[in-house]
C-alpha cells in the first residue's frame, strides 16, 4: 500500500505543469487576483455547500451550462487539467489549478478554450499522461482495477477517436471473453502501447515473445482466428 | 721483436705430370663394360672387385666420370631391353614369375654395379647433380620394363585379374603378388599408384557395386551385414598380405562406400529385418555388427541413432498411451523399466556404450514418459507396491537396485512436484497402516530423492518418519502413565501427525464406540497434559483395528479391519440386525465410505462377517444387515479388505492437479523475483528461460503460466514494463 501511494503522487507531480504559462504571461498581480476571484466565484455557483466541493450534481449543471454531455471526453480532459483526484468531484484547489492553467474564468471562456484543450491532449506527450490519468480517475478508493464493462466504455471514450478500429475490436473481444473480469493499470497502459505500435489489422509485427500482457496475446490469437475464419469463408 | 721479419712459408703441391694414355679411358671403360655384361650374365664370380673399383675410381679421378656414367646408362639400358623381351615373351601365368625373376636379377646386378662404382656415386654424382646409381637402375627398370607398352597394361590386368580370382574364391600365389607390388612401391609410390592402385580401386568399386546390389536384392539385413563385414575384413587382410599398407584406408573406403554408405537407408529400414526388427528380436550381434560397420561411414551412426530414437519413442508412446496398460500402474512402470533395461543392454553390448546413444535414450524416455501425465502417480504407485510387498525377503542390495531403477525413471519426470504429492500420499498410507516392508528401504528411497532434488523436496517426507517415531514414544509414555489395569479396555495406538507434513485429508470424524472413546479421551488428556497449546483431531478415516470375534459354533477369529469397519461391527455387539439407515445414523460415516465398508464386510466371499438382505452386490439405502453366525474361515486372522492405495479416480486426479498448480504459483513467482532481483532488467524470453531452468528440477513451468505470474507481480508492483523497450521488465526495489 505504501509503495502504491507514493507512486501515484509521483506520477501526478510529474504531469505537465500548468504554472509555467502563468509565469510567462505574468500580468499585474491585481489582474491575477481578479481572475482568481472570478474562478472562485464560478466554483461557488456549482459547489455543494455541506461538502465544500463540486459534487456529481454540480458537475451535471456545469456540463449543461457548457452545453456538453457529462460523459463527453472533454469533461474528462477538464478533470485531467484539474488533476481531479476523485471521480465526480472537484475541489476548489483542483478547480483553481485547472482553470488558471486554461486562463478561463467564465463559462464562455471555458467553452472557447475547449478546442485548445483537445489539441493539447492529443499531443503524444500529454496523451499518455491523460490516458493513464483517465484510468486512475475511474478507480474508486483502494481499487486497483476496473471491471470490463467500465473499461470498455472508458476505452471507447478515451482511445476511440484515435484508434477506432482497434478499440472496436478490443471491446468486442473483451466483452466476449470470460477469463478476465477486471482490467488493471498494466493492461490498460499496454492497450495504448499496442495501438501505437502494432500494425492493424494485419498484426504482423506483434511478437508474443515480447513483454506483452497475456490478455493481448489472447486478443491477438482471437483476432487471427477470426481473420483466418473469415478468409476461410471467403474462399468458399 | 717487432722488427723481426716474418717469413711466410708456402707449401706447393708436388707437381709431376701423369702421363695418361690417350686411349686410357676407352680401355678402362671396356674393362668395366665387360664386367657389367658379366654381372648381368651371372658370371660375376670371375671378376675382381678390387680391380674394377680401382678402374672406376681412376676414371673419375681422371675426369672421365661423364664417360663412365653415360656408359653405365647405355649398358644397363641394353640389358634391360633384353630382359624386357624375355618378359614380354613369357606366356600366361609365367609372366609374373619371369618379371619377378628378372627384377631379382636386376636388383642383384644393380647392387654389384653400385659397389664397383661407389666412388663415382660418392663424388661425381652429387657434384654433377646426376641420379645415384641405385636410383638410376630403378628408373631405367621403370622406363624400360614397367612402362614398356606391352608390359604395362598386361601387368595391370594380370594383377587385377589375380585379385578378382582371389575374391571369387580361388587361391593365388600371394608371395608372388607381394613381390610384384613391392617392386612397384620400390620404384616410387607414384609408380605403385599409377600402375596399380588407381586401377585396383576403380575395379574394386565396380566389383563391390555389383556385388552389393546382388546381396541387397537377395539377402536380409543381417545376412548382408555379415557379408559386408567379411568383405571388409578380406580387403584388410589382403592389404596386410600383399599390398602397400597405405592402400588400406583407400580400399576400405571403397568397400564402405559401395557396400554400406550407398545402401545405408535401405539396410536400416529393410522390411522384416532392418534395425527396428533387430532391436525387437533382440539380435544384438546383428545390431553390433551394424554399429561397427556404419560407424565407418559419415552419417552412419546418426542414421542408426535416428532410427533407434524413432523406434524407441514410438514404442514408448504406445506403451504410455495404451489404455490396457494404464489399468495396472505397477505393470505399467515395470514395462517402462523393461524397455529401459533392454535398451541399456543394447547400448552397452551393441553400441559400444556410445555417449550419444545414451543421450538419445534419455531424451526419448523423457519425451514419452511425460506424454502421460499420470506417470508421476504410477511411478509412485510402483514404489508403493514394492515397499508394501514386492521387496519382502529381498536382500538389501536388490532393494537398492530396484530403487535405483525407479530413480532413473524419476529423473525423466518433468513434473517432479506431482510425484512428490503422490509419494507423500502413498507413504502416509504405508506408514499409517504399518504396511511398509522395511524401514531401511523407505529411508533409502528418501535419501535418493533428497540427493536428486535437495532438502526441501523431502523435508516433509522426513517429518512423517519423525512423527511415527515420536508417536511410538508417546504411546509408551501413555501406557506407563496409566495406573489402572488396561487388560479389559481396548488397546489404543495413536499416531500423532503434524499438520502440514502429512497430506491433508479433510474428514468428518465418525462416532466412535463408547469403549474406544473413553480410551481416546484419556489419551487426549495425557497428550495435552504434556504438550500444552496443541489441538488434537481424530482422523478416523485412516486408522485400523483388530477385533476379537466369536462366531456361531464358538470359533474365535481375529478380524483386521479399518476404523470405520470397526465402528460398524461394534454396533452388532448390542443387536443382531441393523438397517443401513440405522448404521449411518449411529456411526455418521460419510455415505460413500460407509457403502464401501459395508460392501467389504458383507459382500466379499470368505470375509462376510455380516449378512445382507437382500443378497446383492451393491449396498442399498434400505438394506438390512445381520451378524453372520455361520461365518467360517480357515485362518485365525481374517483381514477384511481395506481400500489400498490405488490410482486416483478422475475427480481426485483433477483435485490433485489443481493443488499442484496452486502450489506452483508461489514457486514461479519466487523464482521470477529471485532472478529479477539479481538482474534488475531482463527481457521476457530470458525470464522464461531462467525460470524454467531454476524450476526444472521440480517441474516444467508453462510459459503462459510464467507470463501470468509476471503480470501478477507487475500488478503488485514488484516489476514494471520498460517504458521504451517492449521486451524488458524492470525490478522495482
Amino acid at each position: 500500500m505504501k509503495r502504491s501511494s507514493s507512486r501515484r503522487s509521483g506520477v501526478s507531480s510529474s504531469s505537465s505543469s500548468p504554472g509555467s504559462c502563468d509565469l510567462l504571461r505574468s500580468g499585474s498581480s491585481k489582474a491575477v487576483s481578479k481572475e482568481t476571484e472570478r474562478i472562485d466565484q464560478l466554483f461557488y455557483t456549482y459547489m455543494d455547500k455541506p461538502s465544500g466541493m463540486i459534487d456529481p450534481e454540480g458537475i451535471e449543471s456545469f456540463c449543461s451550462d457548457l452545453e456538453v454531455d457529462h460523459t463527453d471526453v472533454r469533461i474528462l480532459m477538464l478533470a485531467w487539467k484539474m488533476q481531479a483526484e476523485r471521480q465526480g468531484y472537484f475541489t476548489l484547489e483542483e478547480w483553481r489549478k485547472g482553470l488558471k492553467a486554461l486562463h478561463a474564468d467564465s463559462i464562455s471562456k471555458i467553452k472557447k478554450v475547449l478546442p485548445d484543450l483537445e489539441r493539447e491532449v492529443r499531443r503524444p506527450t500529454s496523451f499518455m499522461d491523460f490516458y493513464s490519468y483517465s484510468f486512475r480517475y475511474c478507480l474508486t478508493e483502494k481499487q486497483k482495477s476496473i471491471d470490463i464493462e467500465s473499461a470498455c466504455e472508458l476505452l471507447s471514450v478515451v482511445l476511440g477517436y484515435l484508434f477506432r478500429h482497434q478499440v472496436d475490436k478490443l471491446v468486442e473481444y473483451l466483452k466476449n471473453q470470460h477469463e478476465y473480469k477486471v482490467i488493471n493499470m498494466d493492461q490498460w497502459m499496454s492497450f495504448l502501447r499496442f495501438c501505437n505500435e502494432i500494425n492493424f489489422p494485419s498484426l504482423e509485427n506483434y511478437d508474443p515473445n515480447l513483454a506483452w500482457p497475456l490478455i493481448l496475446d489472447n486478443f491477438v490469437d482471437w483476432m487471427r482466428e477470426k481473420q483466418n475464419g473469415s478468409l476461410g469463408l471467403k474462399s468458399f | 721483436m717487432s722488427a723481426q721479419k716474418k717469413r711466410n712459408f708456402k707449401i706447393e703441391a708436388f707437381k709431376h705430370r701423369v702421363e695418361v694414355d690417350p686411349k686410357y679411358a676407352d680401355k678402362t671403360w671396356r674393362v668395366l663394360e665387360h664386367a657389367i655384361h658379366e654381372i648381368y650374365n651371372h658370371n660375376a664370380s670371375g671378376l675382381s672387385f678390387e680391380e674394377l673399383y680401382r678402374n672406376a675410381y681412376n676414371m673419375v679421378l681422371h675426369k672421365y666420370g661423364e664417360k663412365l656414367y653415360l656408359g653405365l646408362v647405355t649398358t644397363m639400358t641394353l640389358h634391360l631391353k633384353e630382359m624386357c623381351k624375355s618378359v614380354e615373351s613369357a606366356q600366361g601365368g609365367s609372366f609374373l614369375e619371369e618379371l619377378n625373376r628378372r627384377w631379382g636379377d636386376h636388383n642383384k646386378a644393380l647392387q654389384m654395379i653400385r659397389d664397383i662404382l661407389m666412388y663415382m656415386d660418392r663424388t661425381f654424382v652429387p657434384i654433377n647433380h646426376k641420379t645415384p646409381v641405385h636410383e638410376l637402375g630403378l628408373n631405367l627398370w621403370r622406363d624400360n620394363i614397367i612402362h614398356c607398352s606391352k608390359i604395362q597394361t598386361r601387368l595391370q590386368n594380370t594383377l587385377l585379374d589375380l585379385i578378382h580370382r582371389e575374391r571369387t574364391g580361388e587361391v593365388i600365389n600371394r608371395g608372388l603378388m607381394r613381390n610384384i607390388t613391392k617392386m612397384l612401391v620400390d620404384l616410387g609410390s607414384c609408380v605403385y599408384q599409377d600402375n596399380f592402385e588407381k586401377h585396383f580401386l576403380e575395379v574394386s568399386a565396380d566389383f563391390y557395386r555389383v556385388e552389393s546390389q546382388q546381396f541387397i536384392d537377395n539377402c536380409d539385413c543381417g545376412e548382408y551385414l555379415k557379408k559386408a563385414e567379411r568383405r571388409l575384413n578380406e580387403e584388410i587382410e589382403r592389404v596386410s598380405q600383399y599390398l602397400d599398407a597405405k592402400s588400406e584406408t583407400k580400399i576400405t573406403y571403397v568397400v564402405e562406400k559401395e557396400m554400406i554408405d550407398n545402401h545405408m537407408q535401405r539396410l536400416v529400414h529393410m522390411e522384416n529385418s532392418g534395425l527396428v526388427n533387430m532391436l525387437m528380436d533382440d539380435k544384438y550381434d546383428d545390431v553390433s555388427r551394424m554399429y561397427n560397420l556404419f560407424r565407418r561411414v559419415p552419417e552412419g551412426l546418426s542414421t542408426i541413432r535416428e532410427v533407434m530414437t524413432a523406434h524407441l519413442r514410438e514404442t514408448g508412446r504406445q506403451l504410455v498411451t495404451d489404455a490396457d496398460k494404464l489399468k495396472d500402474p505397477v505393470d505399467f512402470v515395470q514395462h517402462l523399466l523393461d524397455v529401459r533395461y533392454k535398451f541399456d543392454k543394447i547400448i552397452t553390448t551393441a553400441f559400444n556404450n556410445d555417449k550419444t546413444f545414451q543421450n538419445a535414450l534419455n531424451s526419448s524416455f523423457e519425451y514419452f514418459i511425460n506424454l502421460n501425465n499420470r506417470s508421476p502417480e504410477f511411478i509412485s504407485l510402483y514404489v508403493d507396491d514394492k515397499l508394501r510387498k514386492g521387496l519382502k525377503g529381498v536382500s538389501e542390495e536388490d532393494v537398492e537396485t530396484v530403487l535405483d531403477k525407479v530413480m532413473m525413471l524419476f529423473r525423466y519426470l518433468q513434473e517432479k512436484d506431482v510425484f512428490e504429492k503422490y509419494y507423500k500420499q502413498h507413504l502416509a498410507k504405508r506408514l499409517l497402516s504399518g504396511k511398509t516392508v522395511s524401514d531401511d528401504a523407505e529411508r533409502s528411497m528418501i535419501v535418493k530423492l533428497k540427493t536428486e532434488c535437495g532438502y526441501q523436496f523431502t523435508s516433509k517426507l522426513e517429518g512423517m518418519f519423525t512423527d511415527m517415531k515420536t508417536s511410538q514414544d508417546t504411546m509408551q509414555g501413555f501406557y506407563a502413565s496409566q495406573s489402572f489395569d488396561t487388560g479389559e479396555s481396548p488397546t489404543l495406538a495413536v499416531q500423532v501427525l503434524t499438520t502440514g507434513s502429512w497430506p491433508a485429508q479433510p474428514s468428518a470424524p465418525c462416532n466412535l464406540p463408547a469403549e474406544i472413546l473413553s480410551v481416546c479421551e484419556r489419551f487426549r488428556a495425557f497428550y495435552l497434559g504434556t504438550h500444552t497449546g496443541r489441538r488434537l483431531s481424530w482422523q478416523t478415516n485412516m486408522g485400523t483395528a483388530d477385533l476379537k470375534a466369536i462366531f456361531g459354533k464358538g470359533q474365535k477369529h481375529e478380524l483386521n479391519v479399518s476404523t470405520y469397519q470397526m465402528c460398524i461391527l461394534m454396533l452388532f455387539n448390542s443387536s443382531d440386525c441393523l438397517g443401513y439407515k440405522e448404521i449411518e445414523e449411529a456411526t455418521e460415516i460419510p455415505s460413500a465410505d460407509l457403502k464401501r465398508c459395508l460392501q467389504s464386510l458383507a459382500c466379499v466371499k470368505a470375509k462376510n462377517v455380516l449378512r445382507k438382505e437382500p443378497m446383492s452386490k451393491d449396498i442399498g439405502e434400505d438394506d438390512a444387515f445381520y451378524f453372520n453366525d455361520k461365518f467360517t474361515s480357515k485362518f485365525f486372522k481374517v483381514k477384511i479388505g481395506t481400500v489400498v492405495a490405488q490410482k486416483e479416480s478422475e475427480p481426485e486426479k483433477l483435485e490433485t492437479r489443481q493443488r499442484v498448480e496452486e502450489d506452483r504459483k508461489p514457486q514461479i513467482e519466487a523464482a521470477i523475483v529471485r532472478i529479477m532481483k539479481s538482474r534488475r532488467v531482463l527481457d521476457h524470453n530470458n525470464i522464461v528461460a531462467e525460470v524454467t531452468k531454476q524450476l526444472q528440477s521440480r517441474f516444467l513451468p508453462n510459459p503462459v503460466v510464467i507470463k501470468k505470474r509476471i503480470e501478477s507481480l507487475i500488478e503488485r508492483e514488484f516489476l514494471e514494463r520498460d517504458k521504451t523497450d517492449r521486451k524488458l521488465y524492470r525490478y522495482l526495489a
